[in-house]
């Protein structure tokens, strides 16, 4: 078959290359050098992503759970397990909900909300990442007016300034990582914000350290920085009026060092500058506020929507944008309307032939906890979730779990339905880009055995719970997304990307950013040290990755060498303790302790232990669910 | 390797050529794809060639080296596992090809007859008969005339054909060569000595016409093979590099390769795949040990290959053929040419 232009499955940059297939199986990747994003430049999951496919364990026939075993049964017979235990569950009075992914395509997230908000008449909608990602959009909102950052990857080529508050772009998103090393090589000054040394740190021109999950003790003072050396963007300023003298008086108590004045006057004074967010660990309202922070940056600064200075908010995985913007998230309808809008609700009703649900959803954790049902959508929660134990004993105590995905993942022990569907390789569709493009996936080969595509999966549960709904193919799908979404978002999705053409900076409109006071810094208090992940979500456990031989490798290395976890410490923390590579160290918090053989990080500052996330279970009786806390650390 | 005399083609008649090769093998040649690019695949009409294109990113090295290329079939038989080895001899036409992915072919069937011949690889690389097109205008980022790999080839051609307005000149350099003309022997003519003037003025211009892009091997040869490149330059080249394999993959010369067995339950194909000397886990040992951990260490181990004078007296060649194309697939900015410049003055600009 010839090679088939797609779009990469993995994270949110949306470099594309052709697959290339033999026998029906997908059998290498070719990039393409006129595509807008990747200029036939891929990373090593991207030249990879063709493996997994023919590689992997694939899910080939619908199955049903009986006598505790899993058993192939027609699709028939499975669609009308799952729909009759789903309505079963709701008719007893009992939560059910439904999973979106961000390694789902845009089409499959909208049939999914779809499902929930109208067939099922759920408000419990979501994706196991929504979490992560939404809270910054939110905060961007607060002050731009849209849940969406602007501007492209290529612009921060071109930047003389790009200020990174880091995670590890070098291995969660190798373009944007690319550009930013390809921009520093043309003399741009990079300046990162972070707890742990990363590469980005090592090529930075200035390096802020800041205290796992507080960045925004470095954001909150950018912006006192910024006001306080002027060069400000004045008809921003006159338009807030009153609004920017309130935002002043709520930075006086911000604590500007040097290092922070230095950036701040950089960012201020270039004419091209870039704020590029990576995937933080942080909770919600922490996030919210350090993107409110930094759309306040740019506006006070004059850089917001200009054009060559991009705000970028780098969604964790793949179509992770995607799914929030058709609606996996609970507190919007499709498009980011609020569910209070009447309009967006009789919009809605139009095309779905039922009104939907308006009511406020649960997170993915809440969800997990609260229902007795759920209609998963390629993902698996336990690996994906940030306690994965308590999701896996959730979805044990349901009644029904309905799992569709291309692949088996340990999520397949828990589900009483599966439902085969094609991987990326097989399937049409669309994903969203971390800038907001709409850009097409085009099947390379046929699904394998009884697999059917996800959206034609999601729309036969559609029309066995609902009003008769048939599409002719995922394109139509597509256009229905269009009619959903309010009108200015719509027209995004009615011109879908071809290859060639070049992403456009999302616009405002001409409405002016509101500035108005940011809320107070928290003092952070002094802790012993802090324990963090390592804020880079375990691709070992995606099943794109953990199929491939090629790409499996590292984790799968990580995993021998060290079955029970491990956690990072810095070479004065090891010193200090009398503990060399391996040895076991105790970690205690407020919630509990835990014993893991420490490795060292010679970049880790002192005073902070990086759990790998991929380890996060083991070490959860210290963590508690939680990303970052304070913890006392002991030779065991 | 004895070069005949040299003919010429009408360009109208390169069609009807095409179509005969097509009748007899599997013609690959540089084609159209959806995003505007071009790419090397099979054919089955003269029409789909893109000629006068420039050298496509990802070169045809698939042909002799497939991506994902399976070795031998293990099936469970009455006596226990039966293992069949897999021969691809399918007769092959690389055609439109440049210099260089000629250079590049010639280079790794070398290595893989080197030592412990490789039977998968030769037989498939023997049955493959080039039509390479000589270079008039180098590539933007080419550097093939610092690895004597072009921009015309004097020798490891089948058939060079040198584009001469309306005609094109061809010479044969081997015998499979002269097995695609022979038969087509009434779509070409002898050469006049004009024609063969004008080839060689051509070949003087193009290497003239050079542009800045260039790799000063021999300098760098000198610092790479006695260690007189300091830890930290590679540390300083290792933090440029994301790691992605590109270098590796679109390099006409890297065969670095990993063995995976492909399906299940009684069936399954042992495959090679492409493998990259970057990748931290290349070089892992079973014991979990890593030799290369520090990356700087696998960036150092990939120019030493690439340009030490212990691998150019092995190899006959540096390993390279100065296509670029590292240049343009470089997630980073450790490319061959930048990484060449930094041996050679001792501090990296990267």
């Amino acid at each position: 078959m010839d090679p088939v232009l797609t779009t990469c499955p993995f994270c949110p940059c949306g470099c594309g290359f052709y697959l290339h297939s033999q026998d029906g199986k997908t059998a290498g990747v070719i990039p393409s050098e006129g595509h807008p994003v990747s200029h036939g430049r891929l990373c090593a999951r991207g030249w990879g992503s063709h493996e997994a496919p023919a590689w992997g364990d694939r899910l080939t026939e619908p199955l049903m759970r009986h006598d505790g075993r899993l058993r192939p049964v027609s699709w028939e017979t499975a669609l009308e397990a799952a729909a009759d235990s789903l309505v079963a569950t709701r008719r007893a009075g009992r939560t059910i909900g439904v999973l979106g992914s961000a390694r789902a395509t845009n089409e499959e997230n909208y049939l999914a909300v779809r499902l929930a908000r109208g067939a099922l008449q759920t408000p419990h909608v979501v994706s196991c990442l929504t979490a992560t990602y939404q809270p910054l959009l939110d905060g961007l909102h607060d002050v731009t007016g849209r849940h969406a950052g602007s501007g492209t990857v290529a612009d921060l080529e071109h930047c003389e300034v790009i200020i990174l508050v880091e995670g590890d772009v070098a291995v969660t998103h190798p373009q944007v990582a690319g550009a930013i090393v390809r921009a520093r090589k043309a003399g741009c000054r990079l300046v990162t914000i972070g707890a742990v040394a990363s590469q980005m740190t090592s090529l930075a021109a200035l390096s802020i350290a800041s205290t796992p999950g507080r960045e925004r003790a470095v954001t909150f003072a950018l912006v006192a920085a910024a006001l306080a050396g002027g060069r400000l963007d004045t008809a921003t300023i006159v338009a807030a009026g009153a609004s920017f003298d309130a935002l002043r008086r709520s930075l006086a108590e911000a604590e500007v060092s040097e290092a922070v004045a230095r950036a701040a006057g950089w960012y201020a004074q270039a004419q091209r500058a870039a704020i590029v967010v990576a995937p933080l660990v942080a909770d919600a309202a922490e996030l919210r506020r350090l993107a409110g922070d930094l759309a306040t940056l740019a506006a006070a600064t004059g850089h917001l929507d200009r054009d060559g200075s991009p705000l970028l908010i780098l969604p964790a995985r793949g179509n992770l944008r995607g799914a929030c913007e058709v609606g996996a998230s609970p507190n919007f309808l499709p498009g980011f309307a609020p569910l209070s809008d009447d309009g967006a609700g009789s919009r809605l009703e139009g095309v779905w032939g039922v009104p939907p649900v308006r009511e406020t959803g649960l997170d993915a954790a809440q969800m997990l906890t609260a229902a007795r049902g759920v209609v998963i959508v390629a993902e698996d929660p336990t690996a994906v979730m940030p306690a994965g134990a308590l999701a896996r004993e959730a979805l044990r105590r349901m009644e029904c779990v309905v799992l569709l995905d291309a692949f088996a993942t340990p999520a397949l022990e828990l589900a009483t339905v599966v439902l085969p569907i094609a991987s990326f390789a097989e399937n049409d569709g669309t994903v969203t880009g971390l800038d907001g493009r709409v850009r097409q996936v085009r099947a390379a080969v046929r699904p394998p055995g009884k697999a059917r595509p996800g959206w034609a999966v999601l729309a036969a549960m559609l029309g066995r719970l609902g009003p008769a709904t048939e599409y002719h193919g995922a394109e139509e799908v597509r256009r229905e997304i269009a009619r959903a979404m309010p009108p200015d978002i719509g027209a995004r999705w009615r011109e879908v990307d071809e290859a060639r053409v070049v992403p456009r900076a999302e616009r405002n409109g001409g409405r002016r950013p509101s500035l108005g006071p940011l809320a107070p810094c928290e003092p952070i208090e002094p802790a012993p040290s802090v324990a963090v992940w390592d804020g880079v979500l375990d691709w070992g456990s995606d099943p794109l990755v953990r199929y491939s031989p090629t790409l499996c490798r590292d984790s799968a290395a990580q995993r021998k060498l060290f079955p029970g976890g491990f956690v990072e410490l810095s070479k004065e923390a090891m010193d200090r303790l009398g503990v060399r590579q391996g040895w076991p160290v105790r970690l205690k918090s407020a919630g509990g302790e835990a014993v893991a053989p420490a490795v060292m990080r010679a970049d880790l500052a002192a005073g902070v232990v990086v759990v790998p996330f991929a380890f996060r279970d083991a070490l959860a009786p210290v963590m508690g669910g939680h990303g970052v806390t304070s913890v006392a650390v002991e030779r065991a | 390797m004895q070069v005949s005399s040299a003919r010429t083609i009408g360009k109208e008649r390169t069609g009807e050529w095409i179509g005969r090769l097509i009748e007899n093998a599997e013609v690959v040649a540089p084609t159209a794809a959806q995003a505007g690019d071009v790419i090397f695949r099979k054919i089955s009409s003269p029409v789909e060639v893109q000629w006068g294109s420039d050298n496509p990113l990802f070169p045809p090295k698939q042909v002799v080296l497939p991506q994902t290329d399976p070795l031998v079939t293990i099936s469970r038989g009455a006596d226990g596992l039966v293992v069949e080895p897999v021969y691809d001899e399918r007769p092959r036409v690389l055609f439109g090809v440049h210099s260089c992915d000629v250079k590049g072919i010639d280079f790794l069937t070398r290595m893989h007859a080197y030592d412990l011949a490789d039977t998968a690889y030769l037989r498939r690389a023997a049955a493959l008969t080039s039509v390479s097109v000589a270079c008039i205008t180098p590539c933007p980022l080419g550097f093939c005339i610092c690895c004597d790999a072009g921009p015309f080839l004097a020798e490891s051609f089948d058939v060079q054909l040198t584009d001469l307005g309306d005609r094109f000149l061809a010479e044969v350099g081997s015998e499979k060569g002269g097995r695609l003309v022979e038969p087509s022997a009434d779509l070409f003519r002898t050469a006049e000595a004009g024609e063969v003037a004008r080839r060689h003025e051509l070949e003087e211009a193009a290497k003239r016409a050079f542009g800045p892009e260039t790799c000063h091997f021999a300098s760098a040869m000198r610092r790479v093979s006695v260690g007189r490149v300091s830890a930290e330059l590679w540390d300083e080249i290792a933090g440029t590099c994301l790691e992605c394999g590109a270098c590796n993959f679109v390099c006409p010369t890297c065969y670095c390769f990993s063995v995976k067995d492909q399906g299940r339950d009684g069936h399954w194909v042992r495959c090679r795949t492409w493998d990259s000397c970057q990748f931290r886990a290349f070089t892992r040992e079973a014991s979990g040990h890593n030799p290369r951990e520090a990356h700087r260490e696998r960036v150092k181990r990939r120019f030493f290959h690439k340009v030490s004078a212990q691998y150019f007296r092995r190899d006959g060649a540096v390993g390279c053929v100065g296509c670029g194309r590292c240049v343009k697939v470089c997630l980073g900015t450790s490319d061959m040419p930048a990484v060449v410049a930094a041996i050679r003055k001792g501090a990296w600009h990267g």
